[in-house]
């Protein structure tokens, strides 16, 4: 599958303060989580892509095109923007009908009334958007970037202000636009909300991108952080005597029937559990990694910056 | 043109364009005011005077309208909506500068209407007005190629666009002679002076060494235009968008 984003040795810098940072990256079609704490880069990086800022160095291409320089391409790519701005003064309905029309959408009124169906603003679509919750903003402005049918979807913070109902349901939108061959980026900084939307992940800190993968992976690949495991045992001090003089083995702590174990080797830990507990008749009742998470390998690469 | 009928409606608020009105039809009023006590014979010049010294109103009405049309989006974090759109930037731009020249033109002729009211009230015809149409229609042209730009490129355009109509239009272009071919108030002025015989002895020192017709006047607006669409369509490409 080839890139449907392909992003160079991307800079951008407000005079002095530099916002991204020389990233190089392509992103396929599927959903991509876009994670980083607030001022990371995430939302330059975003407006770099969509064309709305000029790169300060390197370059950005978008099914083959630079945005900036073909403004067609906006046929096929649209942006959520972070802001909550919409026009106030406007219908739902109006909004939408004026995304459509200004992407030259074949029968605007039509489109607009699936995408407001699509994303459940139905039935307040004749109302003021000035007067709609945060969570109907970010519906409205999902639905204006869906109206064109784009190739590519970029979602700055999409969930912020959506009630869990809300949240439930755009995830579930976001999904089956991935499964429907779009490519999906949508920026987070909240690590369960990325958690839920992706598998694969991009993580940004001061600008940089720090990992790129599915979390699983980016965690294997972090091997100077040794990994933590807790284990239920019916007799603990047994086995945390059995494993301590096991290589690899970091350090173990007992808390009540709970052993926990750090460990440089994770795969020899999993393969030696089952055999230390038969040969010192330990029963084991839970093994859970605790730093499989998101956010056990997001604060790994905060911290390791 | 959807994005200018939007950019339009935009600009257009209620309280923004009554408010515009009101500064508009200063001239108007003030001839109507003056008029009360003038003669006959010294009503064309009279009336000319006026709106060519006091008119000067109507151009700060013209700023504040068109540096909002794409400031408003800018500021308010809407312009993505407008922006990311297979829209050509030359296109946008001759969008946006229509749309500013428009919501312009509906304030100037809002004021016109005054003056034409207040030309009836003083017991003139509407002969007497009917030329400084012109004066505005051409400063709304003027005003809009400069200032819809303006207002996209300069953080703190008003006040940018209130210098050139106060120190260069008004002061400067006075004193140094030929900053006054810089100025689109005098072009405009100078369209109107070729529609009217009776142009005064104030409007005619305003006006300076700017040569007075028709035909000039417009070729001169029509360069502010090419100039003004070349330097958004500019801007719209080159620059970051937000």
């Amino acid at each position: 599958m080839t890139d449907t984003i392909v992003v160079t040795d991307l800079s951008k810098w407000f005079g002095l303060k530099v916002a991204v940072s020389e990233v190089t990256i392509g992103f396929r079609p599927g959903v991509t989580g876009l994670l980083g704490p607030n001022g990371a880069g995430k939302t330059t990086l975003l407006r770099v892509m969509a064309g709305l800022q000029r790169p300060s160095q390197g370059e950005v291409r978008i099914l083959g095109v630079d945005p900036r320089q073909d403004t067609e391409i906006y046929r096929k790519i649209s942006l959520v923007p972070e802001d909550e701005s919409v026009y106030e003064r406007l219908t739902g309905r109006q909004f939408i009908e004026l995304a459509a029309r200004l992407a030259k959408i074949d029968h605007p009124v039509d489109r607009a009334q699936r995408v407001l169906e699509t994303v459940g603003l139905t039935d307040a679509a004749g109302r003021a958007l000035g007067g709609f919750s945060k969570g109907m903003r970010q519906r409205a402005k999902v639905a204006a970037a869906l109206v064109s049918d784009p190739e590519v979807l970029l979602l700055d913070e999409p969930l912020n202000g959506a009630d869990p109902v809300q949240r439930a349901q755009l995830i579930a939108l976001f999904k089956e636009l991935g499964n429907a061959g779009k490519t999906v980026l949508v920026s987070s900084h909240v690590l369960a909300e990325v958690e839920r939307v992706s598998d694969r992940v991009v993580a940004m800190v001061d600008g940089r991108l720090a990992a790129v993968g599915d979390i699983a992976t980016i965690r294997a690949a972090m091997t100077d952080k040794p990994r933590r495991v807790y284990v239920d045992a019916t007799d603990p001090r047994r086995l945390a005597a059995a494993l301590i003089a096991r290589s690899g083995v970091l350090g173990v702590q007992i808390d009540g029937g709970t052993v926990h174990i750090e460990t440089s080797d994770a795969g020899d830990l999993a393969r030696g559990l089952p055999a230390i507990a038969v040969e010192h008749s330990i029963g084991l009742s839970k093994i859970e990694p605790v730093d499989e998470s998101l956010e056990s390998v997001f604060r790994y690469l905060v911290e390791g910056r | 043109m959807v994005l200018a009928v939007h950019l339009y409606r935009r600009i257009m608020r209620r309280g923004r364009v009554l408010g515009l009105l009101a500064l508009s039809s200063v001239p108007g009023l003030v001839f109507w005011l003056a008029g009360f006590d003038a003669g006959e014979r010294e009503m064309p010049e009279l009336f000319t005077d006026i709106i060519s010294s006091v008119g000067y109103t109507y151009a700060i009405a013209a700023l504040i309208l068109t540096v909002a049309t794409l400031r408003d989006e800018r500021d308010s974090g809407t312009l993505p909506y407008i922006y990311m759109r297979p829209i050509p930037r030359l296109n946008m731009a001759a969008q946006s500068i229509v749309a500013g020249v428009g919501a312009t033109l509906v304030i100037g002729v809002g004021g016109w209407l005054v003056a034409v009211v207040a030309s009836l009230a003083v017991g003139n015809g509407i002969s007497l007005p009917m030329p400084s149409l012109a004066l505005f229609a051409g400063a709304a042209v003027g005003y809009g190629a400069i200032f819809v730009p303006l207002g996209y490129l300069v953080p703190r355009s008003l006040l940018v666009g209130l210098g050139y109509i106060i120190v260069l239009e008004t002061i400067l272009a006075n004193v140094v002679t030929g900053l006054a071919q810089f100025s689109v108030w005098r072009i405009a002025l100078s369209i109107y002076a070729g529609l009217d015989d009776d142009f005064g002895t104030v409007a005619s020192d305003t006006l300076g060494p700017v040569t007075a017709g028709v035909g000039g006047g417009v070729v001169k607006l029509a360069a502010v235009v090419v100039i003004g669409l070349g330097a958004l369509t500019w801007a719209l490409k080159k620059r970051d968008a937000l």
